[in-house]
């Protein structure tokens, strides 16, 4: 079942909304009396020759003007805080689903779509709220307008009101195939924006094979499409105005012949019939507001249902209820695990033990990692930690005492030491050293508290995997399993960061997955994976002599 | 955070206003007639809409003037005429319009985008990928609201107003002097306006940009987020920063309700000057009572489209501030090609006296000199800031150096020229970045018009056949983020498919293999060594079994080359290679 985003936006705000409506219905009403108030000078004052009456009437006028000001100063600025306010917290749920601990919003989506729905999306349904007010104004206008028209005439008075919701009826069915072109519009614009994101990012590599010209060449037929779809809905846009003109003229020329024939006939007064053409002028205001209402609406369905597919991303992994042992002494069990390339693997971890996992297939310690960090709950078999089964732990749990540092993990926008601190306090220094990261904040201008590009780009592939491991290593879980630390790193610092592992991770349990000898040679024990599968188990320079697969695998 | 400052000096450049000018002019001139043609409809719907107060009055005489009733029927059928008329022109002028704006983006984002893609790697490395794509998503956008619904909302209004004003000066002549006496509230409106405004909106645009920035630095590090449990911390990041444009987006609301509070000031003045106007005209005489009041609901017709015509204004300022961010990159001077390309004689790589400073003062590299024959294999050893990737950087003219030259087959990188020398070297760096679409078109970035079968060869040629074979819909599986992901090895093997593509006679390896892990780095080197068959090569290698089967080894250290030699030529030679090969060796054999 999907949430109902725009429902749940507009209740959000429900109070700013509702005093901008009434703020603005107040500026609709007094609007509507100036023209009033015109023919009242013309009477009174113009048409007497009275100076006084001229005087005093104009004094009048100044105070509608004052009221029209201030209802329309305080309506937009609680409109447009409800509409901002709106989308502020729909941002903040989409950053929440996407960062939820049990995973999957980002499943199939390029992160540059995910920022767009959380960027534009957003604020189309945020705009609804200031939409709606101006709608509700526009039509206790309409209402207005039309009980006067009753007291002078029922005919006329019905004929407007029973026109409106026929109107309105209308308009929300020429709005329908707009809303449905503004839906693929939309996809298309974020697809545009989405390759051009993604050649951004790819721009190193775009330009060290020389391939800018053919991905600008392949950007121009992007953008082409996406104009081609663009003006498919700006037409129907443009033929949707039309059309609500063409409507609000055939009510007025309705009002004009019905209340000319009761005039003409001594029904009303010609008086009457002037008020009644001006009041369907007027009316001809929110009518036409009701047709950009209809079209934010339009927007903001759309953009809803993009939303709403977000927040209800299947998760990757149920919750679970368990907790752990106040203090985790870290011991780790499989049992007969399968999952993709993983087969019947059986190891058992004991508290404080530093093992290795040397796998043939990249594709198995992948698998084994996801798995370890409940990423994803495996095909068969069972892990656990202290007796607990992964499974039965919410994900959230589990990492306060099992870290999974992943090969390709992200350094973010901070300094250097923000990006180790990741958030705890504490002296970092030990782990700096130890993955050797202090050598890397010597390079940089600005030394550890060097602010590092987005995602650490400024920083080369062995720095940041230092960086990573710092904080890995400063983090200080009581099981920590990484993942080729060490892979861009020179041979002599990769020595020293297999010696700063051993001594920082002294009596807390660790697991080594890497092919690294280095780091492989200061573990308590190696787990061969072949195929997927364990072929053997020892020590890594009983492993190293012992057994050829292991040896080619490691020493190439 | 003390980066701010910082990163908004380290933006990507903003055209100036005559930049803009000249630009929309061009855009516009190469569109003239659609241009024309969209204006003229616009100006006969605008025309035909203000037929209706008319024939209304019209339908008052007739009653007045005690017609008969069927008489009405004539003006209301003129006026569902009218209607028509109107909403088919509107229409059609709207059209017509959207697709000249809509026209006219698309050519400045194609051109935003081709510039972007030429941008020197330094210069957006400063600023951050986040400042391109903000401007290639958000200043889009926002300039494709301004086209979408300003442009033509300012080519009713401004026929209007004109329209009405022709009327008034009909009725008398006074009554436009009249109508004009409010004309300086709106200038000092409009300056106090733009006074605050612009650097308002300069400020919700970086707002927008920190915004933008941090979602993408939270939602593509989501996985990284949620092992390190730092959700809260990145909420509340975002949190901050969208509540700070939030809160820059409520002081332009309150700002704009100041204006319009303004205009309605100028409203209030003007008409009661024009009744004014209308009282002393009578009393002498000089009008009838008819024509005041003609007169001040023409001026009352004016509130709105004056209204809409100023707060463009404003929309003005939005779309102009996302057009200077655009434009600022779009108009970016083309990398210059030499006059005469002189084309590289051989493969060959010289490079004397090279130095290189990413800040002035902190060298990186200094006095490098260096030689290597056509189709020679060279391995760069070092230790991690010895200056390897840099080295290959200058070499493939990513970064122009600070000291020195380079010659690829004798020819300086000046003299090639950024065209000649993309098609002489090819850098691979361990970068890994799977570009989102079908793989075959990914391949296809490298060469353009390459067939199936050339796509299958070079796969096939870095061993990655099998698994792209494998695939759910072979070469058309939908590869890259948000598609199948591809394993770090496979994505590498994918770059040196690419570069057997590309087929440039020089490619360096930036540790091409090492993201792979190890298992993967041996599946990566045999691929290397295949790409590279037939090829010059500069491979900045970490470990040591790729340098040990290279044809030399350039061996740097702060910035310098310490030695050059074989393999065996420099082991025996007990140096700093020695040393390295050493510790490396240790590792290997493990024997006690």
């Amino acid at each position: 079942m999907r949430p109902n985003v725009l429902g749940r936006a507009i209740r959000g705000q429900w109070r700013l909304v509702t005093i901008s409506s009434v703020l603005y219905a107040g500026h609709q009403g007094t609007e509507a009396l100036v023209p009033v108030l015109i023919g009242v000078v013309i009477d009174d004052a113009v048409a007497t020759g009275s100076g006084g009456a001229l005087l005093r009437w104009i004094g009048v006028l100044a105070a509608v003007f004052l009221v029209l000001s201030m209802c329309f100063r305080f309506g937009a600025r609680t409109g447009e805080r409800a509409s901002y306010q709106a989308g502020h917290a729909l941002r903040l749920q989409l950053t929440e689903r996407v960062l939820d601990h049990r995973g999957g919003a980002e499943a199939n989506r390029l992160s540059g779509a995910l920022v767009n729905i959380a960027t534009d999306d957003a604020k189309r349904v945020g705009a609804v709220n200031l939409a709606l007010p101006i709608g509700i104004a526009a039509l206790s206008g309409l209402v207005v307008g039309g009980v006067v028209l009753l007291s002078m005439s029922l005919t006329l008075g019905l004929l407007v009101l029973l026109g409106i919701p026929l109107l309105l009826w209308a308009a929300h069915l020429l709005g329908k195939p707009l809303e449905r072109r503004s839906h693929a519009e939309q996809e298309r614009a974020a697809h545009a924006s989405g390759v051009a994101t993604d050649l951004v990012g790819g721009l190193r590599v775009l330009k060290g094979i020389g391939a800018a010209p053919a991905a600008i060449a392949r950007y121009r037929r992007t953008s082409q499409n996406s104009l081609a779809a663009t003006l498919r809905a700006a037409r129907a846009e443009a033929w949707h105005d039309g059309a609500m003109l063409v409507l609000t003229g055939l009510v007025v020329a309705v009002i004009a012949l019905v209340g000319g024939r009761l005039a003409a006939q001594g029904e009303i007064s010609v008086g009457n019939l002037v008020a009644a053409v001006g009041l369907a002028q007027f009316l001809l205001g929110p009518l036409t507001i009701f047709a950009w209402v209809n079209g934010q609406l339009a927007q903001g369905r759309a953009s809803a249902a993009r939303i709403a597919s977000v927040l209800a991303a299947p998760y990757s992994v149920p919750p679970g209820t368990a907790a752990l042992p106040e203090s985790v002494a870290g011991r780790l069990r499989l049992h007969a695990v399968s999952h993709a390339a993983l087969r019947q693997v059986d190891v058992d971890v004991a508290p404080g033990e530093l093992i290795g996992v040397v796998s043939t297939d990249p594709g198995a310690a992948t698998a084994l990692l996801e798995c370890l960090g409940r990423e994803t709950d495996p095909a068969t078999g069972s892990l656990s930690l202290d007796g607990v089964p992964l499974d039965t732990l919410n994900p959230d749990e589990l990492r306060t005492a099992v870290l999974v540092a992943a090969h390709d993990a992200d350094l973010f926008e901070e300094s250097l030491i923000d990006n180790v601190r990741a958030g705890r306090d504490g002296d970092v220094r030990p782990a700096l050293s130890a993955a050797a990261a202090d050598e890397v904040a010597e390079t940089l201008p600005d030394g550890v508290r060097t602010v590092l590009a987005e995602r650490g780009r400024s920083l080369s592939g062995g720095q940041r995997q230092r960086a990573a491991l710092a904080r890995a290593l400063a983090a200080n879980p009581p099981v920590l399993v990484v993942h080729d630390p060490t892979t861009a790193v020179d041979a002599m610092t990769e020595a020293r960061i297999a010696a700063g592992i051993r001594a920082t991770r002294d009596g807390r349990t660790t697991v080594l997955v890497t092919t690294s000898p280095a780091l492989l040679a200061v573990t308590d024990r190696v787990v061969l994976l072949d195929g997927g599968a364990i072929s053997a188990e020892g020590e890594h320079a009983d492993l190293v002599h012992g057994n050829e697969r292991y040896r080619t695998t490691v020493l190439a | 955070m003390s980066g701010n400052g910082e990163r908004a000096d380290a933006l990507l450049p903003t055209a100036g206003g005559a930049r803009i000018r000249a630009v929309l002019g061009e855009l516009l001139r190469a569109r003239r007639s659609l241009a024309i043609g969209a204006l003229a409809t616009m100006f006969v719907a605008t025309g035909i809409g203000l037929l209706i107060p008319p024939l209304l009055g019209h339908v008052v005489d007739l009653v007045a003037g005690r017609e008969p009733a069927d008489a009405i029927t004539t003006p209301v059928v003129l006026i569902v005429l009218v209607a028509i008329a109107q909403g088919g022109t509107t229409a059609f002028g709207l059209s017509l319009i959207a697709k000249l704006g809509e026209g006219m983006l698309a050519s400045l984002r194609e051109r935003f985008v081709q510039r972007a893609l030429h941008l020197p790697l330094e210069q957006v490395e400063r600023a951050g990928s986040g400042d391109l794509t903000s401007r290639v998503t958000t200043d889009v956008s926002m300039i494709a609201d301004a086209v979408r619904n300003a442009l033509p909302e300012l080519a009713r209004s401004v026929l209007t107003i004109g329209l009405t004003l022709v009327g008034m000066a009909l009725l008398d002549w006074r009554f436009l002097l009249v109508a004009l006496v409010v004309t300086p509230i709106h200038v000092v409106t409009v300056r106090w306006y733009l006074r605050r405004a612009v650097p308002l909106y300069a400020a919700q645009r970086v707002a927008a940009g920190a915004q933008h920035h941090q979602l993408l630095d939270t939602v593509g590090g989501a996985r990284t987020v949620r092992a390190f449990r730092l959700g809260d911390e990145h909420r509340e990041r975002v949190n901050r920063r969208s509540w700070s444009a939030v809160e820059l987006m409520m002081r332009g609301v309150r700002l704009v309700t100041g204006f319009y509070n303004r205009l309605n000031l100028a409203e209030f003045v003007g008409l009661g000057t024009v009744l004014g106007a209308g009282f002393v005209l009578v009393q002498n005489g000089a009008v009838t009572i008819g024509t005041a009041t003609a007169a001040a609901l023409y001026f009352h017709n004016l509130f709105n489209p004056i209204n809409a015509a100023l707060r463009l204004v404003d929309d003005a300022q939005v779309a102009v501030a996302s057009l200077a961010r655009l434009v600022g990159v779009a108009e970016l001077p083309e990398p210059g090609e030499p006059s005469g390309v002189r084309p590289p004689a051989d493969a060959s790589i010289r490079v004397s006296a090279l130095g290189h400073a990413y800040v002035p003062g902190h060298h990186v590299l200094r006095d490098v000199d260096l030689t290597i024959r056509p189709r020679e294999r060279i391995a760069l050893v070092g230790a991690s800031g010895a200056g390897k990737t840099t080295l290959a950087k200058l070499i493939a003219g990513v970064h122009r150096p600070t000291a020195g030259s380079i010659a690829l087959g004798g020819a300086s990188l000046d003299e090639l020229g950024p065209a000649a020398t993309r098609e002489t070297v090819a850098l691979i760096s361990q970068e890994v970045h799977v570009f989102a679409g079908p793989l075959a078109d990914d391949l296809r970035l490298a060469r353009p018009d390459a067939s199936d079968e050339e796509l299958r060869a070079a796969l096939d040629r870095v061993g990655a056949l099998d698994w792209a074979r494998a695939l759910p819909d072979g070469l058309g599986t939908v590869v890259g983020e948000g598609g199948h992901r591809l394993t770090v090895t496979q994505s590498q093997q994918l770059a040196l498919a690419r570069l057997v593509l590309a087929d440039p006679p020089i490619a360096i390896l930036d540790e091409a293999t090492a993201e792979a892990g190890s298992a993967g780095a041996r599946v990566l080197e045999a691929a290397a060594d295949r790409a590279l068959a037939g090829r010059t090569a500069l491979v900045v290698a970490h470990r040591l079994t790729q340098a040990a089967l290279s044809d030399r080894v350039v061996v740097l250290d702060a910035g310098r080359v310490v030695e050059i030699g074989s393999h065996d030529e420099l082991v025996a030679a007990g140096g700093p290679y020695a040393t390295l090969w050493e510790a490396w060796s240790d590792t290997r054999q493990h024997s006690p």
